[in-house]
């Protein structure tokens, strides 16, 4: 079985072959041995090439969160379709201004067809009586404007598109 | 002792205060509001009360509501943790006249350090060093002998200001009469009035706390300093003792000052005394909290007293029955908060259901915590997941003690800053107690998240996805019941032994 991976814009392939309690992973031609366990809940060991890892695994909707030595990496899985188009996507430059949270918006900063400069604050949300601006991580154009001051939005929630394109 | 105590608080305040009374042998009445039904602190109480809904300002605020509901559980003292009503007067007072006890200071204590202006007097009064500054606002004519008494460099504030509006630091005397009319038409500008005065200003400051202790009867000890410079967004994020800084000089001039202030407004119960620390140990008085702090593990841990059982203890009429010189502090203890947060994203919370949460433990490892496997971290308090505190021989011992705990600790469904924190307790200027209040704006490095092990990640996101997959797969198995299946084996272990 191959699943695909996307995390911090960079696309991982991998290729997952099972054979009783030993799985073999495959990652950029590089193979090696995986024994899995569950021990809790959420929590698994794993023991490639004799290391061991405790890693917490969650999995909510198209995101996998898996949890390891303090740090959280969280994959987006996806399908060959989405790959072409994050990869048409990352050649053009378009960045999707998600809400982090459950939260309220306070201020769009940026309209449509504004200019933004890279890591310009483009939009205002609050929550928890705190307000927050969230940056673009590029330079370019908004393209899409989705919400309004005083819309409650969901975690995940795309409020903002930018695009680099002329 | 009293028989039973309300605890007008939520979250892990809440519940380590339930424990102390558990041990005190004194029964504990819980409040809730409409989003802490299922908090760990209501089911530890012995007798729990619904006080509304979840905005604090209609629950936990409610003065009227916490009274009547000791009244109703006939609870005869009222614990307030910290924040909330806590350091509120109005409510001290109300107790008091309800003859509810109210575990803590004085209504009277709490209304003088309440009130920043009485505090200032009262310290100027029991020779406690505060920031030098001017008497108030000052004429142009004045202003710049005034900064050259004070020192350079200074801080030009607006009177009348806040928000950083009119504000201008001076380092130099020839800059300084530009910067008092910039301040002055700064102010005019946001404030429509253009009175300012002049303080020290403190470069790289460091704050260090000192905890206090009093009885009813006059009695008031301190139990050493806490070092609190590690901030985000102006809260503590980091806490230890002893600070890793002062001198032993310093400490013991330090605990003077804040028994001399405390005993100036009768201090009952624990308290602490605020001080801002220049990097030459001139320290001056910021504030005085008349309540239990979020950090006071780190004191009991190196002092080995519980504070919260002393508060309960002194209110409750009980003499302090050790003196100044019996306290000593072994070893050394660091408190870290782990927040539902995104550090990346200036910290903002980011409350959510907590999916999964392991705790690290361990000798010398204490994780006060009200959070559990399922538990809903709620928009309407303060995202804390539990502050987690180790105990050492030393310093660096410590610093170690806690990297290897924060390993262990995992947490599934929000985001915590955990990574964060692991990153700084790894970092060399923190090691070497090189910290102020600035640190961490000085180190936007450690706010990125070092995805270093990527292949043992992939590895195991695959195995999830696969693990996922399977569940769906197999619904037969899950509606599979074990009741049915638990009546047929005993059908057959019967016939069986028939």
């Amino acid at each position: 079985m191959i699943y695909t991976f996307k995390l911090q814009n960079e696309i991982f392939k991998v290729h997952l072959e099972e054979e009783g309690q030993l799985s073999e992973i495959e990652i950029d031609d590089k193979k090696f041995p995986v024994e899995f366990k569950r021990v809790d809940d959420n929590l698994y060991s794993l023991i490639i090439e004799d290391r061991s890892f405790a890693v917490g695994i969650l999995k909510r909707g198209k995101t996998i969160e898996v949890y390891l030595n303090g740090e959280l990496y969280e994959f987006e899985a996806t399908s060959s379709r989405d790959i072409k188009t994050a990869a048409a996507g990352a050649a053009e430059g378009i960045q999707e201004i998600k809400s982090p949270m459950p939260s309220s918006v306070v201020k769009v900063l940026k309209g449509l067809g504004e200019a933004v400069k890279e890591g310009e604050s483009v939009i205002v949300v609050e929550a928890m009586k705190m307000e927050s601006e969230l940056k673009s991580p590029i330079a370019g154009k908004v393209k899409e404007v989705n919400v309004e001051p005083g819309n409650a939005v969901e975690s995940g929630t795309v409020l903002l598109v930018i695009s680099s394109e002329e | 002792m009293f028989e039973k105590i309300l605890v007008a608080n939520r979250g892990e305040i809440a519940v380590r205060i339930i424990r102390a009374c558990k041990e005190l042998r004194v029964s504990t009445v819980a409040v809730y509001s409409d989003a802490d039904r299922s908090s760990l602190h209501v089911s530890m109480a012995d007798e729990a009360f619904h006080i509304g809904p979840p905005a604090p300002g209609e629950s936990y605020l409610v003065m009227e509501k916490i009274i009547d509901a000791a009244k109703r559980s006939r609870a005869e003292a009222i614990h307030p943790g910290y924040g909330f009503l806590s350091e509120n007067a109005a409510f001290a007072g109300m107790c008091e006249s309800e003859g509810i006890v109210f575990i803590g200071p004085t209504a009277q204590s709490i209304r003088l350090m309440g009130d920043k202006i009485t505090a200032r007097k009262i310290a100027l009064k029991a020779k406690v060093p505060l920031v030098p500054g001017t008497d108030g606002a000052v004429t142009d004519v004045e202003a710049g002998g005034a900064a050259k008494k004070i020192g350079y460099p200074v801080m030009i504030k607006a009177s009348a200001g806040g928000g950083g509006k009119g504000m201008r630091l001076v380092r130099k005397a020839k800059e300084f009469s530009a910067a008092l009319g910039m301040a002055r038409s700064e102010a005019h500008g946001a404030f429509g009035d253009d009175s300012v005065y002049i303080e020290k200003y403190i470069e790289r400051p460091r704050h260090i706390e000192i905890q206090v202790i009093g009885d009813s009867h006059g009695k008031v000890l301190h139990l050493f300093e806490r070092e609190c410079s590690i901030q985000r967004r102006h809260q503590k994020v980091i806490e230890e003792a002893p600070s890793g800084f002062i001198s032993a000089k310093t400490r013991k001039q330090m605990g003077e000052m804040a028994l001399r202030l405390a005993k100036a407004v009768k201090y009952r119960g624990a308290g602490t005394v605020e001080f801002i620390m220049d990097q030459k140990e001139n320290f001056y008085f910021l504030e005085m909290n008349t309540r239990v702090q979020v950090e006071h593990p780190v004191t009991e841990m190196v002092t080995g007293l519980d504070i919260v059982k002393w508060m309960i203890r002194t209110a409750a009429g009980q003499k302090l029955p050790f003196k100044q010189s019996d306290i000593k502090m072994n070893g050394h203890s660091i408190e870290c908060r782990i927040y539902a947060e995104v550090p990346e994203q200036n910290f903002m919370p980011a409350p959510g259901r907590v999916e999964y949460i392991r705790a690290p433990s361990g000798p010398g490892i204490r994780n006060d915590s009200s959070v559990y496997s399922g538990f809903e971290v709620t928009p309407h308090y303060d995202p804390m997941i539990s502050k987690l505190i180790v105990w050492a021989g030393d310093r660096t011992e410590a610093i170690d003690k806690m990297r290897a705990a924060l390993d262990e600790y995992i947490v599934l469904g929000v985001k915590t800053n955990i990574g964060f924190l692991t990153r700084l307790f790894k970092e060399a200027e923190f090691g070497r107690a090189e910290i102020d209040t600035g640190y961490i704006e000085r180190h936007p490095e450690l706010l990125k998240a070092q995805l270093a092990d990527l292949e043992p990640a992939l590895a195991a996101a695959a195995l999830g996805m696969r693990n996922a997959t399977r569940e769906v797969e197999e619904p037969a198995a899950q509606t599979r019941s074990n009741w049915k299946s638990f009546a047929r084996r005993l059908a057959v272990s019967r016939s069986q032994a028939l």
